[in-house]
């Protein structure tokens, strides 16, 4: 997937990110950048994640995802990871892998209601 | 289907072994050359006899069918008949001689019937090999010798493939009944509710996981009830077994409420020093659905009480 | 295309972990594991594919065979580098050890997530990582 194709959705006062199915470390550098410029840029309170296309997550892209949290969390935003696939989880469990901080939602809809419930954001 | 059988066959029975462990050597198969010419020319007649007998019996006239049937079995049977004394029993012998006991064992006709084939085999060809004036009665018996070491060969490999083929069965059916013993099933709109019966190993439980992820995420619930009830005891393994799941579960997003947790089990995790402490735990399945349903804030009313 | 038995693929550049992935997840999936077995390898590539990519810094490879045995399937991937080697293999099989700054789940992670795995490694010289898959044949 080319690293131009990456957007970042601007939803109200949080973004929204579609993964790629197959996401090079390339790929995975260039979202962490996009996401944060994109949350001074917009002061926005909140990321969703929507990796339902993700058929692999392996250490490095985990640590990405978990870095990325921090740093978004240090702009002063939440980060939701929304759609994962179940035999990404179980690969993911057994790897020992830990997403930080990010709470995980079954898709974008609920990752949605969450910042509404629990932010009044949306 | 055929061709991945006869290659994983090859595996475990080794033809050139097994061919030297009953001394079966070439001579034995120019031995068995020397009957070719008398099996092409009586085979159809042969072929006739045998089903006239076959079709006596009620145990085997059942697997004849109709005329056009029989007629295709009847070629078949002509060219096995044919094919034991090719002279040839190399890899394509020992490929063809599988797979026509899978088929056999496929439509279900009894080994003793298949066996008994050799029988009549015998019954026609050995009064031929001593009435032939062309063989002395040394070469006779030498005949007699290989066409018996060529039999019992194609009868090991008979017996084999009907084996392989039932245990292939066997395989499958246990891997259906564990799939039935942990079913994973929606009980309300975003729970679902998965009873564990028994201990769960470690292929059992990738087996569980994947299924219950896969419900979760198809009925799009939020919430999932496993109750232990039926987990007679508890060890580390087990334990470690459910923590990996309720971990993989929250990746996706959703909630496991481990339910079911009788007196023995919960002291034998804190026992074991197992630390369930983050993860929601009740008594019964009934008590774990009222969280459930309280956490989608979904109220049910008692109607006859209101 | 039918299932190629047998293959290899340079590890050079990190976009090159991405193409073994792509790689075995063709040949893993047409050996006929099942998506979580798929997936399970493909992470493992990753992984191994990284580790050699870090260690190395000039070059390795990736090697991969398809395997058969009695109602099993079965994937072999072998990933060779000539890096700084590893000196203590045992402690780097242990959960949480890292050297190149990654997760630290390394090896120990890959070894729960195949069936067989098996390293040597030789100080200036390099390091072979082998690792086995089984699935029931379908």
């Amino acid at each position: 997937m080319d690293v131009d194709s990456l957007s970042v959705i601007k939803l109200k006062n949080i973004l929204l990110v579609t993964v790629p199915d197959d996401p090079g470390d390339d790929t995975i550098h260039e979202l962490q950048t996009k996401v944060l410029f994109a949350i001074e840029k917009y002061q926005s309170k909140g990321l969703i994640l929507d990796i339902s296309n993700v058929n692999i997550l392996d250490s490095f892209f985990a640590r990405t995802i978990s870095e990325t949290t921090q740093m978004v969390a240090l702009m002063g935003g939440q980060t939701v990871i929304a759609g994962m696939q179940p035999c990404v989880a179980i690969t993911a469990t057994e790897l020992g892998l830990h997403l930080g901080k990010a709470i995980s939602t079954l898709d974008v809809d609920r990752a949605l209601d969450i910042f509404t419930d629990n932010f009044k954001l949306v | 289907m055929n061709h991945s059988h006869s290659k994983y066959l090859s595996n475990f029975t080794n033809w050139s072994e097994q061919k030297r462990f009953v001394n079966f050597t070439d001579k034995d198969a120019d031995f068995l050359k020397l009957l070719h010419p008398f099996a092409v020319e009586y085979a159809d007649s042969f072929v006739d006899r045998l089903y006239d007998h076959l079709i006596l019996f009620s145990e085997t006239k059942r697997f004849l069918g109709d005329e056009k049937m029989v007629s295709r079995l009847k070629l078949a049977q002509k060219a096995y008949f044919i094919d034991l004394t090719s002279g040839e029993y190399g890899e394509e012998y020992f490929k063809s001689r599988i797979k026509v006991g899978i088929s056999h064992q496929r439509i279900g006709l009894p080994p003793r019937v298949y066996m008994s084939t050799y029988c009549h085999y015998m019954q026609l060809i050995i009064p031929q090999i001593y009435g032939n004036p062309a063989f002395d009665i040394e070469t006779a018996n030498s005949i007699f010798l290989a066409l018996h070491k060529i039999i019992n060969l194609d009868q090991e490999l008979a017996i084999s493939a009907y084996i392989h083929a039932t245990d292939e069965v066997i395989s499958r059916q246990t891997e259906e009944i564990l799939e039935m013993s942990t079913p994973v099933i929606q009980i309300w709109e975003g729970v679902v509710a998965a009873p564990i019966i028994g201990m769960l190993d470690s292929g059992r439980t990738q087996q569980f996981m994947e299924r219950l992820l896969e419900t979760i995420v198809a009925t799009n619930s939020p919430v999932a009830l496993i109750d232990i009830t039926g987990v007679p005891q508890i060890d580390t393994a087990t334990a470690q077994h459910l923590i990996d799941t309720i971990n993989a579960v929250k990746l996706l997003g959703s909630q496991v409420i481990i339910t079911g947790v009788r007196p023995s089990i919960a002291q034998t995790l804190v026992h074991l020093g197992i630390d369930l402490s983050g993860i929601l735990t009740r008594p019964t399945m009934a008590a774990g659905l009222k969280v459930a349903l309280d956490q989608l804030s979904i109220k049910v009313i008692d109607s006859s009480k209101s | 295309m039918g299932t190629q038995e047998t293959g290899e693929s340079p590890i050079k550049s990190e976009g090159d972990i991405v193409t073994c992935r792509k790689l075995i997840r063709i040949a893993a999936t047409e050996a006929g594991f099942g998506m979580t077995d798929v997936t399970r390898i493909v992470t493992a590539v990753s992984e191994l594919a990284r580790n050699v990519y870090v260690h190395s810094g000039s070059d390795g490879v990736m090697r991969w065979q398809i395997l058969s045995q009695p109602g099993q399937i079965g994937i072999e991937l072998v990933f060779q580098d000539y890096g700084k080697g590893i000196p203590d293999i045992e402690q780097a099989l242990e959960a949480g050890f890292t050297t190149a700054g990654t997760m630290g789940m390394g090896l120990s992670g890959v070894k729960r997530l195949m069936d067989e795995m098996d390293v040597k490694s030789e100080i200036n010289v390099g390091t072979t990582v082998t690792v086995t898959k089984w699935g029931r044949a379908k």
